[in-house]
């Protein structure tokens, strides 16, 4: 009989399917991993002691790099912490160009999820497709705020500036081709069964543990466990739209990917009552005046939204005068990356990559 | 009822002031020392999920804040603890929260406040031997840090410079 010893092995910080810098370091018994324990830090640019040194408008850029592929909704964060410490109230038609910019922002990451999930597991076709139609979401942020990816877009007091000419009606005929696209994916993948094969029955995370970790967002939900913040404790104007929580009870890797491809359609759901609220309402997009040195009052707030990955949390404390005190970011990739350790022991390593796909972090958001 | 009622009721002299947020959250100021036994309540009374941990140094004395939701009674609630800057340590809530461990690990290493009976406490964003912890208010900005590959290739921290792959200065301070 041949005796087999533990031994460690090292994966990352540059490795393809880490999407970004993080290092693992596996304790394996040969193809079984035993232990995980993770290296961050390698992306920490030290955003919250840059914030204390910012005024309050200018940290709305260094949000973007946060998650950089969800930077709406990160804007958004910090902006609503903001508002919400200072007592600024933005208009509707503002606050629903808000919500349009974000749910858009949810199917460009759950997009890239996808791609990116499935080409870690050897499938290179789902990433040119998921890529071809973000492209032209991506297109109509850059009408609105000029860049495609780091947008600086939400601001405190509104946004950036109203939409160009032509935008509602290059948007309604993208939120009808997309509902195809989405099917497209769907038919490819859902039912496929390598895809099966690889993602049922890994990564299992109960829900009493998954709250216990703290984890939220399509991970949660993965879980069983109803609960989004625009539903549960909703913030903008989401408690005036139509749409549901996608649950899965499966607990497993599949379930995960499952609810995020059913996030994308009730996204585009609440875009097009968006957009269609957008285009009934008249009136500013901001507040008329935002002041140029703008000094909140003392005190201190905590905003936390559902952003794609999950929650994301801006708590801010004001001394009252034009920087912020103290800024304390609550990313979801980093709280919901703890979790992983529990969800791959006892799995081989192939099923590292697609359970880590499956957690869905953005090393900007993890390392800050 | 509210929540600081419960915890009130529940532990005498534990609650040493309320407050509300500026976004209308109640918070509450507690004792230190009793910091797990309010969080085990709130736990059992269904504050089930920790949000966040921050901690902020106020010069004079530190803060740790602990933003927490119930899934089921769909409320928040704050806690804060007052630390003495000297001495930063308070008890570590990842007998409650596991999700706390990472957290704490966070405020540990940018802020330098310990947390008895944490299981794992090291640093986590910033590699060991870090000089100062950045977050606090008299954190020293002008020391330039370098991580370099050490002997046994591990990080190393140094304030060297010349001992850079790249040893032109990055860039001039002034």
């Amino acid at each position: 009989m041949t005796e087999t010893e533990e031994f460690t092995i090292n994966v990352g910080p540059v490795h393809p399917s880490t999407h970004g810098v993080l290092r693992f370091v596996l304790r394996m018994d040969g193809e079984t991993i035993k232990d995980t324990e993770m290296v961050l830090g390698q992306l920490h640019r030290g955003l919250e002691k840059i914030a204390e040194s910012r005024s309050y408008l200018q940290f709305v850029p260094y949000t973007d790099r946060l998650d950089y592929i969800s930077g709406m909704t990160n804007n958004y964060a910090y902006t609503k912490a903001v508002e919400d410490l200072a007592g600024i109230t933005v208009p509707r038609r503002g606050e629903y160009l808000r919500v349009l910019v974000m749910e858009l922002g949810r199917i460009v990451n759950h997009m890239l999820f996808t791609g990116t999930l499935f080409l870690d597991l050897a499938a290179s076709t789902p990433i040119m497709y998921c890529f071809r139609d973000r492209h032209n979401i991506l297109e109509l942020f850059e009408s609105l705020s000029g860049a495609r990816i780091t947008f600086n877009y939400i601001r405190p007091g509104g946004v950036r500036g109203d939409i160009p000419e032509g935008f509602i009606d290059k948007t309604r005929a993208l939120l009808k081709e997309l509902p195809s696209r989405i099917d497209e994916y769907a038919e490819l993948l859902n039912d496929n069964e390598i895809v099966k094969m690889r993602l049922k029955g890994i990564g299992m995370l109960n829900p009493k543990d998954a709250i216990n970790y703290g984890v939220t967002g399509p991970m949660l939900r993965g879980s069983g466990v109803s609960y989004d913040i625009r539903k549960d404790d909703p913030y903008s104007v989401y408690d005036e739209l139509d749409f549901k929580v996608c649950t899965r009870n499966e607990c497993d890797t599949y379930a995960r990917y499952v609810v995020r491809m059913d996030e994308m359609r009730e996204s585009l759901h609440i875009a097009e009552q968006a957009l269609d609220a957008i285009e009934r309402l008249q009136g500013p997009v901001s507040t008329p005046y935002f002041p140029r040195i703008f000094k909140p009052v003392r005190g201190e707030s905590y905003s936390r939204i559902e952003a794609p990955k999950g929650e994301l949390g801006f708590y801010i404390v004001s001394d009252g005068s034009e920087h912020p005190y103290r800024v304390k970011i609550r990313s979801p990739s980093f709280c919901n990356l703890i979790a992983l350790p529990q969800m791959v022991k006892g799995l081989k390593i192939s099923d590292l990559v697609a359970v880590f796909g499956i957690v869905d972090i953005c090393l900007g958001d993890v390392d800050r | 009822m509210s929540t600081t009622d419960d915890v009130k009721n529940r532990f005498e002299e534990v609650v040493v002031e309320t407050y509300t947020q500026n976004d209308g959250k109640e918070g509450m100021l507690i004792k230190k020392e009793s910091l797990v036994d309010v969080c085990g309540f709130l736990y059992e009374s269904g504050f089930d999920h920790l949000s966040m941990i921050s901690g902020v140094d106020y010069v004079e004395w530190m803060e740790v804040v602990y933003h927490l939701w119930s899934y089921t009674r769909k409320e928040n609630v704050v806690l804060k603890v007052k630390i003495d800057r000297s001495m930063p340590v308070v008890n570590s809530v990842t007998s409650v929260w596991r999700g706390a461990d990472w957290m704490e690990r966070e405020t540990y290493d940018l802020l330098g406040i310990t947390f008895d009976n944490h299981p794992d406490l090291r640093r986590i964003l910033l590699p060991e031997g870090w000089i100062g912890y950045p977050l606090r208010k008299d954190y020293d900005l002008t020391i330039d840090q370098y991580v370099i590959i050490g002997e046994d290739g591990s990080d190393v921290v140094t304030t060297d410079a010349s001992k850079l792959l790249r040893k032109e200065v990055l860039h001039d301070r002034n």
